[in-house]
């Protein structure tokens, strides 16, 4: 079957002789109008259907009966997913955050009043926050950047989007390390230097080394759905904004920016966000001035076995950053109307 | 809508709902997974050696890697049991899986201060080293070094001995260098490097400046000289590897890396690196073979145990990984190797004893100022 999306939206799908039925028809279909036994009639060896078939018609025709039910059965398991591997230790890491020294300990604000009053974490805290723009914004623009290429320039976007992927399938800590035999002294990266006659840089335990470390882990993760709204945008309305005599850029900030602007908010959550509570791209590439919020953290719980403390620390972090993104979301939206609605 | 009867079984709702009740049941324990699996027998129970009647299974979590690839065919083909291992990079993840109840691991390879916590937890078998042949070849300085022990009970059989050195470019250095000061030496500038732990590095910074490592008096001076150090460093190292290949590399002349990983640097590697405990002293630790609560087959890894500590066994230790047994191996190895691993006696080397809670946290707390100063 192929599916086609229609000007009104709707899904269609051509049946099995020819002709079109709507999704929502063949769903709603009583089952003696012949449509709801297709599954089973029409069998892959074109005879009798499976007991296996028979025991899902009975089930989906039992779930029909109850909507109620057919709906929690559908939604009901992602939901428990999200709430067993998601909102319960969330919860749990709560509660520990207001214990002492450790877990079962007495119970105390301290963990957080330690933190929120300390110069120290705040100025750890501040870093991260400026080094995770830089990121953010580098990320944006050359995602952005590649996105427009691949979609405007290009026919062989499978391919590209391919290799934009393909770092996906390589272990995280061996990029990070394939970097570092790339930045060190006398690495890859001098040794091209040096022979078109350049000076080594030797970028490796430097802050620049950490924003390339960065860019390239989430380079694929912006990208992606720069891609997809940019796909969705209309090349007619970049043409008409031409044509009333808007320049590049004028049509850039007009047209194809305010329409793919949940595109990008969707890009700069995904790269901000692991960012902020990155600790091994820092550890790895950055010197002596690198230290972030996540690797206070992770020595928390790894090495002064402090886990309230670092619970604390976490669910600080986790409301910051949650504020920061609804802010930047609403001043996004607010900043270029709507967006993405290409209605 | 009407159900569907076409002659086959109609789904009646409160066999629906008992299958779904049952099917959510069955995934709930999946995810929750048993506490508190195990054998009905105790490592205690084995009164003779050898003991009988060996479970056919042993799960490891040992961080030697190499070694346990040996250990692995080696045992498992002596004893006819199918060894299976974890290597780990942290203790936390074996430490929080005792802490939710262990019915997997039969095994593992344990820093002392882990070892301490878990006999206090309650988490390990006692072991019964009186009946263990091998008991006996664990060297002394081993035995009265590490914790292992409560109200005279053992919870622990020694594995190996950890040395936190100062690592050196012995090419770099006319001679071992006798005191940490210098990585605090404006000479050796941007070839320094320390390692990225509160602990290690605040102890460093103690001995440097002569106070007790594990009780010192001053913090406000341990702070102090790590914070004038940093401009001196090229990098905090965070990871073994990473750690090892700055020496490797020779992008640094003189830091604290493991005597293991500065035995790989130099005989594997053929990087110019020796090792040294200076004249301020050197910590070190141990890590024991342990029996956790709940191990599904806890006499094989009584009889791993005693197998492990046997002298040949335990030389391999140092020849797959450079750490030191907690066994005398000295009669296997090459003269080279022995050299170097020979601990001079003149050497003030000072056990890494569990820390205060007070103490660890006033280091960490000194560690992340010093790392965002």
């Amino acid at each position: 079957m192929t599916e086609s999306s229609r000007s009104d939206g709707e899904n269609a799908a051509e049946s099995e002789s020819g002709g079109t039925v709507d999704a929502t028809d063949r769903e709603m279909a009583a089952p003696d109008d012949g449509v709801a036994t297709t599954d089973r009639e029409v069998a892959t060896d074109g005879g009798t259907a499976s007991g296996i078939d028979a025991r899902v018609s009975d089930l989906t025709a039992f779930l029909r009966d109850r909507p109620r039910l057919r709906t929690l059965s559908i939604a009901g398991p992602p939901y428990g997913i999200l709430v067993f591997f998601f909102a319960i230790p969330l919860l749990a890491m709560l509660v520990v955050s207001f214990q002492a020294d450790q877990i079962g300990g007495a119970w105390t604000l301290r963990n957080y009043t330690d933190f929120l009053t300390s110069e120290t974490y705040l100025t750890v805290v501040w870093r991260t926050f400026l080094l995770s723009v830089q990121v953010t914004a580098i990320v944006a623009a050359v995602g952005y950047a590649l996105a427009y290429s691949i979609v405007r320039f290009s026919r062989r976007t499978t391919l590209l989007l391919l290799l934009v992927i393909l770092p996906f399938w390589t272990s995280y800590i061996i990029r990070m390390y394939a970097w570092i035999n790339i930045l060190q002294s006398d690495g890859v990266l001098d040794s091209i230097l040096n022979l078109v006659g350049l000076p080594a840089l030797s970028l490796l335990y430097t802050e620049t080394a950490v924003l390339i470390g960065f860019t390239y882990v989430w380079l694929p993760l912006a990208v992606l759905p720069f891609y997809a709204s940019l796909t969705n945008l209309d090349a007619d309305l970049i043409e008409a904004s031409k044509d009333l005599g808007a320049g590049p850029i004028r049509t850039f900030l007009s047209v194809t920016l305010p329409m793919t602007i949940n595109g990008v908010i969707t890009g700069v959550v995904l790269v901000f966000i692991p960012t902020f509570g990155s600790f091994i791209t820092p550890r790895l590439l950055g010197g002596t001035n690198n230290v972030m919020i996540g690797m206070v953290i992770e020595n928390q719980f790894k090495s002064a076995f402090n886990w309230p403390f670092g619970a604390a620390i976490g669910m600080v972090i986790s409301v910051v950053v949650v504020a920061l993104l609804v802010l930047a979301t609403r001043l996004g939206g607010g900043l270029f109307g709507t967006g993405g609605e290409t209605s | 809508m009407r159900k569907v009867t076409d002659g086959s079984t109609s789904l009646k709702r409160r066999r629906f709902l008992q299958g779904a009740a049952t099917t959510g049941a069955a995934a709930a324990a999946g995810c929750l997974g048993g506490g508190g699996g195990g054998s009905d027998r105790v490592p205690m129970d084995v009164t003779e050696w050898p003991p009988e009647d060996l479970e056919s299974n042993l799960n490891l979590w040992n961080w030697y890697d190499s070694w346990a690839e040996y250990a692995i065919d080696a045992f498992g083909e002596e004893f006819d049991v199918d060894v299976s291992n974890s290597g780990y990079s942290s203790a936390d993840q074996w430490y929080s899986q005792l802490q939710a109840g262990n019915d997997e691991i039969d095994n593992i390879a344990a820093t002392t201060n882990w070892v301490e916590r878990s006999i206090e937890n309650d988490f390990l078998h006692e072991i019964p080293v009186d009946v263990m042949p091998a008991w006996d070849n664990i060297t002394d300085r081993i035995k009265e070094a590490s914790s292992y022990q409560q109200d005279g009970s053992v919870y622990g059989v020694p594995e190996s001995l950890v040395l936190y050195p100062l690592t050196y470019n012995d090419e770099y250095f006319d001679s071992a260098p006798d005191s940490w000061g210098v990585l605090w030496d404006e000479e050796h500038e941007g070839n320094l490097c320390m390692w990225d732990n509160a602990t290690v590095s605040c102890q460093i910074a103690a001995l440097y400046t002569g106070q007790d490592p594990i009780q010192p008096d001053d913090y406000d001076e341990i702070e102090e000289v790590l914070i004038q150090q940093k401009p001196l460093l090229q990098t905090y190292w965070g990871d073994y590897q990473q750690g090892m290949s700055l020496f490797v590399n020779e992008d640094v002349v003189a830091g604290p890396l493991t005597m293991g990983r500065t035995y790989t640097a130099r005989f594997q590697e053929g990087a110019p690196v020796h090792y040294t405990a200076p004249q301020e002293g050197a910590m070190y630790t141990s890590d024991l073979f342990v029996i956790p609560q709940g191990a599904p087959n806890p006499i094989a890894s009584l009889q791993f145990t005693n197998w492990a500590s046997e002298t040949e066994n335990a030389a391999q230790l140092f020849e797959t990984m450079g750490y030191q047994p907690a066994v005398d191996i000295s009669d296997e190895l090459s003269e080279e190797d022995a050299e170097f691993t020979n601990w001079p006696d003149e050497w003030d080397l000072v056990f890494s004893e569990t820390l205060s809670d007070e103490v660890r946290s006033r280091y960490d707390e000194i560690w992340t100022a010093v790392k965002a100063a």
